[in-house]
């Protein structure tokens, strides 16, 4: 779901833009700690390869199919930091070549799929993916980061005050539901079919050795999914906030609770990214 | 493929095609932003909007249908909310959700089909973004076409053999993703050790450059006038 520009609300993409170029920037700087400049061609010749895996579709039944996203993928694959930079490039050619998401708009979807969904793909391989639990860990991780991306493009139309009926919302979760068990299984699917055809190809990851800091992130994760979800399918409660009209101080209140919730999911990668790199 | 047809427009000469690229992607960000901020979109503020978009298509010579039709693509997402907001009896919301994306894809169109893409990757790095993703963004257009063509083989390849569905389908669907991976690893290698061979030193410079002259500060100069001048009219 690529958001495009004229959706957002002006403090909305203006706090997602300033939360996600700085972010960014120190992704590609971890990335490019693991893969040094030569090895540039992989990262761009693997956004590729998303691209084209994307056009493959997958029968999900009932005449209907689903196709890869790709950000748990590559995290299995390549690591977090090297996805979020993958997945940052593809939505950047999207928004400039295929009119697909807008430019103003591109910190939210980097925030949501290239960032937030990225993380959630991540984590759950992180830490299950060493043991017995390597597979059920590599769905949970697709699934998880489908939900966390839609979510937070649900909760940011909604900040913006862009008018979503409940049924259309409650049927957009259902969807969303859908598709994440879509991408949990193509994910796992894809990853055994590469350990089948190349096994140096897909790296096993050695048990994590604490569990407290992931686990407390992968919790806050889920609960922000499913917290965010409840709170589409059921606007009530957040009818109050998206009520139209509103004063500039609601205005700062809205934004400022976005920019805190992406904040934390920076400030978690980055502890992640330290322990992963010592 | 459709964005063939971007290159193509993107190689013409025109007085907008030789401007700086940093100059254009500070106009369209300034333009998007004018844009981003208004609240509502009656017909006469959409038109003083889409005037100097016309106006600079005009001077570049695209052609108008086309140009159109492309950023048509937009349309299907914003309709549906905008028919969204006119169920909830907010038609203007509507119609500004509708003139805002569509103007908005229509600027980022007339800025890439003006400026070649590794030009325009030239001055995102020189106005100071992270040299590592645009190295990234500028492997992975020009692996594209290449990759995409081989799952567009691969896909054929699978329809011939006949179709099948279920759980066999997604299983075959899954391994052609995964042979696409290989291989694409591969090419990867292969890419990497004929940088190498030829004496790559482990620095990539990006070929294009540009330097700004008068024109391309004057240019700058107009552009922010007209759009500020449309933003305080439309306050």
């Amino acid at each position: 779901m690529h958001i495009p520009d004229g959706f957002l609300s002006g403090p909305v993409w203006l706090g997602l833009d300033a939360l996600s170029v700085p972010a960014v920037g120190y992704v590609a700087r971890l990335a490019q700690r693991d893969f040094e400049e030569n090895h540039v061609p992989l990262l761009g010749v693997m956004g590729a390869f998303v691209f084209a895996a994307q056009m493959i579709n997958f029968p999900v039944g009932a005449g209907t199919s689903a196709h890869l996203v790709g950000g748990a993928l590559l995290a299995v694959l390549l690591g977090p930091a090297a996805a979020s930079v993958v997945m940052t490039a593809i939505l950047v050619i999207q928004a400039f070549v295929f009119q697909d998401g807008g430019v103003l708009a591109l910190g939210a979807n980097v925030a949501n799929m290239a960032l937030a969904g990225v993380l959630a793909g991540y984590l759950p391989y992180h830490l299950l993916g060493g043991g017995r639990l390597r597979k059920p860990a590599i769905f949970l991780g697709g699934a998880l980061s489908v939900l966390a991306s839609a979510a937070l493009a649900l909760a940011e139309l909604s900040a913006s005050r862009v008018a979503i009926p409940k049924g259309m919302l409650a049927l957009s979760a259902g969807l969303f539901a859908i598709n994440a068990v879509a991408e949990g299984a193509i994910t796992v699917a894809v990853v055994s079919g590469i350990e089948a055809l190349s096994p140096r190809l897909a790296p096993r990851r050695r048990a994590a050795r604490d569990w407290a800091p992931g686990m407390l992130a992968a919790t806050a994760m889920l609960l922000a999914t499913v917290g965010a979800l409840f709170a589409s399918a059921t606007p009530d409660a957040i009818e109050n906030l998206t009520r139209p009209g509103g004063s500039a101080a609601d205005w700062f209140e809205r934004a400022a609770g976005v920019v805190i919730v992406f904040a934390a999911c920076v400030l978690i990668a980055r502890a992640f990214s330290r322990r992963r790199a010592a | 493929m459709h964005h063939v047809v971007l290159e193509s427009w993107s190689r013409q000469n025109s007085a907008l095609h030789a401007r700086d690229p940093r100059v254009k992607i500070v106009l369209l960000a300034a333009y998007l932003a004018a844009l981003g901020t208004a609240a509502r979109m009656p017909a006469l503020t959409t038109l003083c909007y889409a005037a100097p978009l016309a106006a600079a298509a005009g001077m570049a010579r695209l052609p108008a249908r086309a140009l159109l039709l492309r950023t048509a693509v937009v349309l299907p997402f914003s309709a549906t909310f905008a028919a969204f907001s006119m169920m909830a009896g907010d038609a203007g919301r509507g119609e500004a959700l509708l003139a805002k994306s569509y103007l908005s894809a229509a600027a980022v169109l007339v800025v890439t089909a003006t400026t070649p893409l590794p030009k325009l990757l030239w001055g995102f790095e020189a106005l100071g973004f992270p040299r590592f993703l645009i190295l990234v963004v500028q492997f992975l257009y020009r692996y594209l076409f290449v990759i995409s063509g081989q799952a567009q083989h691969m896909r054929l390849a699978a329809r011939c053999r006949g179709s099948a569905s279920g759980r066999l389908g997604f299983r075959r669907a899954a391994g052609a993703i995964a042979v696409l991976f290989a291989r694409s690893y591969a090419r990867a290698e292969g890419i990497h050790d004929a940088m190498l061979a030829r004496g790559a030193a482990g620095q990539i410079r990006l070929l294009a450059g540009a330097r700004a002259g008068g024109r391309d500060f004057a240019f700058l100069a107009f552009g922010i006038a007209v759009i500020a001048a449309v933003r305080i009219w439309s306050l």
